[in-house]
């Protein structure tokens, strides 16, 4: 507007060339003064019109955003290219009645053999430990594909935890998975140590697989019904390395699958169950293992919850002498009390054994602090009943204290 | 056969309808003025709840699964909820970046855009402050990105949907008129808020904010920090303190006892305090309590 009054006068100006100086001179003065006194009339107007109009829309309305595939990563990452990357250290301080030399030469009867040399990845010993540094990385690879990784490293190791790629684009609420990673059997074995709700592994867990789970290199089809419903249907081979209840070492040979569904009792409470048959071998025979899984979780308000879990296992494994057949559970109450405080306490039990002492249980507390999103603090105690040392069961008393941090682009995790 | 009958057109009726799910309640009556009957319109938060954290539900996830259309606000807002659930819902037409995928925030232009990033400083929105709806003005290019997306989904009923739009943007600017001479007449403009949650409705009416009563974004109330706002807001004479329906308010109860100014709850979205059922009511519930 300003620009078009001067304009004007710059022309008329011109039209006005052949008139005599002293006129021109006059009427220029006047003109100027016109303009001075329209631009404040102006500006006037503008200032008295800005705050109620309709600003928002004209500027931000940005049409070539409207095409779709630009807009992709500025939703939910901060970077234009690079993969989300996320780093998070876990350490923690921790005293037992075991020492460290003892504490390793653990084992379970029928389920974790002696070896002084056992490998114990997460807080291995009493005083302080690195438990490790995570780096994990997710990225878009094309409209296709989806790749993850994550980079487990210790003190003496390098681990890619898991690495894999998925699609994005499959009909029919398809899903494919490929590369190394955690079944997504149960409740506890998708997720990676820091988002345990306890520190310590149920003892169920760590006698059927060890301290990693069940991972392995391998494909994941999973699907998801188009019901009111949540009803996800998944199955995996995978290569089946698993020593503890696998290991068949010849060729690839694990099988799973499993159901998950959901409903909503109220508004606020939810129920998850799940069921899952694994099938493979080890090297004298087959291994058939049985689970169930059950969640109840109450939304108190934005930050109170209540979440109970249980999971029960049963595992069959052939071998020369005598066919195991054992079972084991865990059942876990987490109340989050606020924001920055939760509270939870867990009661595990290996409840059948034939090749070895069975009701070997396990009680866990825990008490945790965040004083932010993104650090943990988990001041844990347990007392487990499942260790022998030397032939004879012994009590695992153990207080520790936990500190976890994840820095970066660290996605949401699942329900 | 008759039941056969039923049921296809039944079927056919369901099918008939653009199945469009949106992450907050006013994003989800945008989506019902401008989609009409051509759509049927699902929420996914509850609005009684922190905007920033909802509980990640396996239902959400069968709702995601079906959808054709996901409507987001955007800005990070759905950061720390969403993501895990568009990853289990398998749904190509949803996923960022895909026809059916709008997020709102790109028609808008957002303020407290921070200089630098860190989260030394809080769990800062990194992109600038998401909550722009409660400023009233932004429901109309909000209106505007729905009507053209919907319509890039829907080619066949786009004519409808701008039909809608205009019927509902011409609605909507006389209503802010309405709303404009009301706020007009306010005196008491000084505020101070729990989160920077109603910055956009303030800044458009001239409203100042002095402070906060978490000490950075994300992080709760600190002794230190209240003595503090309660200096500040005698010095400042600030009038009032804005409270969301889904944090404690026992601090802001107390700094409101001690420096003697008012305690005002306002809704945060559509339906999160009573008679907030639609967008005029939500705006106007927000005004009558903050221009009394
Ligand atoms: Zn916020």
């Amino acid at each position: 507007m300003k620009k078009i009054l001067i304009l004007s006068a710059f022309c008329s100006s011109i039209l006005l060339a052949s008139s005599e100086v002293e006129d021109l001179k006059m009427q220029l003065l006047q003109q100027s003064e016109m303009i001075k006194a329209l631009t404040q009339r102006l500006d006037k107007l503008e200032e008295e019109k800005s705050p109620y109009s309709e600003n928002i829309a004209s500027s931000g309305f940005d049409t070539s955003m409207m095409q779709g595939t630009q807009t992709a990563n500025a939703s939910f990452s901060q970077n234009a290219y690079l993969p989300d990357i996320a780093l998070i250290i876990n350490s923690s301080a921790v005293g037992r009645n075991i020492d460290n030399v003892d504490y390793s030469a653990y084992s379970t009867p029928g389920f974790i053999d002696t070896d002084p040399n056992k490998e114990i990845p997460f807080n291995p010993d009493r005083g302080f430990n690195l438990n490790y540094a995570e780096v994990a990385m997710y990225s878009a690879v094309d409209p296709y594909f989806d790749a993850f990784a994550i980079f487990h490293m210790r003190a003496a190791d390098f681990e890619i935890d898991e690495a894999y790629v998925s699609t994005r684009d499959l009909p029919y609420g398809l899903k494919v998975k490929a590369g190394k990673f955690k079944s997504a059997f149960g409740r506890y074995n998708e997720k990676h140590q820091h988002a345990w709700e306890f520190s310590e592994q149920p003892i169920v867990y760590s006698g059927f697989f060890g301290p990693e789970g069940l991972s392995d290199p391998g494909v994941q089809l999973q699907w998801v019904a188009p019901t009111d419903t949540y009803l996800m249907l998944g199955v995996e081979a995978m290569q089946g390395t698993n020593e503890q209840s696998f290991a068949y070492a010849k060729t690839n040979n694990l099988y799973n699958t499993y159901v998950k569904s959901s409903v909503d009792v109220t508004e606020d409470t939810s129920v998850l169950a799940g069921i899952s048959y694994i099938h493979g071998k080890n090297l004298e025979g087959n291994t058939d293992i049985y689970a169930a899984d059950l969640t109840v979780q109450t939304q108190l308000d934005s930050y109170r919850s209540l979440a109970w879990q249980s999971e029960y296992m049963y595992r069959n494994r052939e071998q020369n002498i005598k066919t195991a057949r054992q079972d084991g559970m865990y059942t876990q109450l987490v109340y989050d009390i606020n924001q920055n405080y939760s509270m939870g306490a867990r009661y595990d039990i290996l409840m059948k054994n034939n090749l070895g002492d069975k009701n070997l249980d396990m009680y866990t507390a825990m008490v945790e602090y965040k004083p932010f999103e993104f650090s943990r603090l988990r001041l844990e105690y347990s007392l487990d009943k499942s260790k022998y040392y030397g032939g004879e069961q012994k009590d695992v008393q153990q207080l520790m204290l936990e500190l976890n941090i994840a820095v970066g682009a660290h996605g949401a995790h699942s329900y | 056969m008759k039941f056969l009958l039923f049921l296809m057109l039944t079927l056919a009726s369901v099918y008939a309808s653009l199945n469009v799910q949106t992450t907050y309640t006013s994003l989800g009556e945008i989506a019902k003025k401008v989609g009409g009957d051509k759509v049927s319109v699902n929420v996914l938060a509850n609005p009684h709840y922190d905007p920033h954290f909802i509980v990640p539900k396996p239902s959400l996830i069968s709702k995601l699964r079906r959808a054709d259309v996901l409507i987001i606000n955007g800005a990070g807002l759905e950061l720390g909820w969403l993501p895990p659930l568009l990853k289990g819902a398998h749904n190509g037409k949803i996923r960022p970046g895909a026809k059916g995928f709008i997020d709102v925030s790109n028609a808008i232009k957002l303020q407290n855009i921070p200089a630098t990033v860190s989260r030394a400083f809080g769990d800062v929105h990194s992109q600038g402050n998401p909550h722009y709806m409660l400023d009233p003005y932004s429901v109309i290019p909000a209106a505007r990105l729905i009507a053209s997306k919907l319509s890039a989904v829907d080619e066949s009923n786009a004519e409808y949907y701008h039909e809608n739009l205009d019927k509902f943007l011409k609605n909507w600017k006389i209503y802010l008129k309405g709303l404009d001479t009301k706020m007009r007449g306010c005196k008491e403009k000084n505020v101070v808020q729990y989160h920077e949650l109603f910055n956009y409705f303030l800044n458009r009416y001239q409203y100042k904010s002095y402070g906060n009563i978490e000490p950075l974004p994300g992080v709760s109330p600190s002794s230190k920090h209240t003595l503090a706002l309660i200096n500040t807001i005698q010095s400042k004479k600030v009038n009032m303190i804005l409270q969301d329906v889904y944090h404690n308010q026992k601090t802001a109860k107390f700094i409101a006892q001690k420096a003697g100014v008012k305690f005002l709850i306002l809704p945060h979205d559509v339906g999160a305090v009573d008679k907030t059922d639609s967008l005029e009511k939500f705006y106007t519930v927000i005004s009558n309590k903050i221009c009394q």
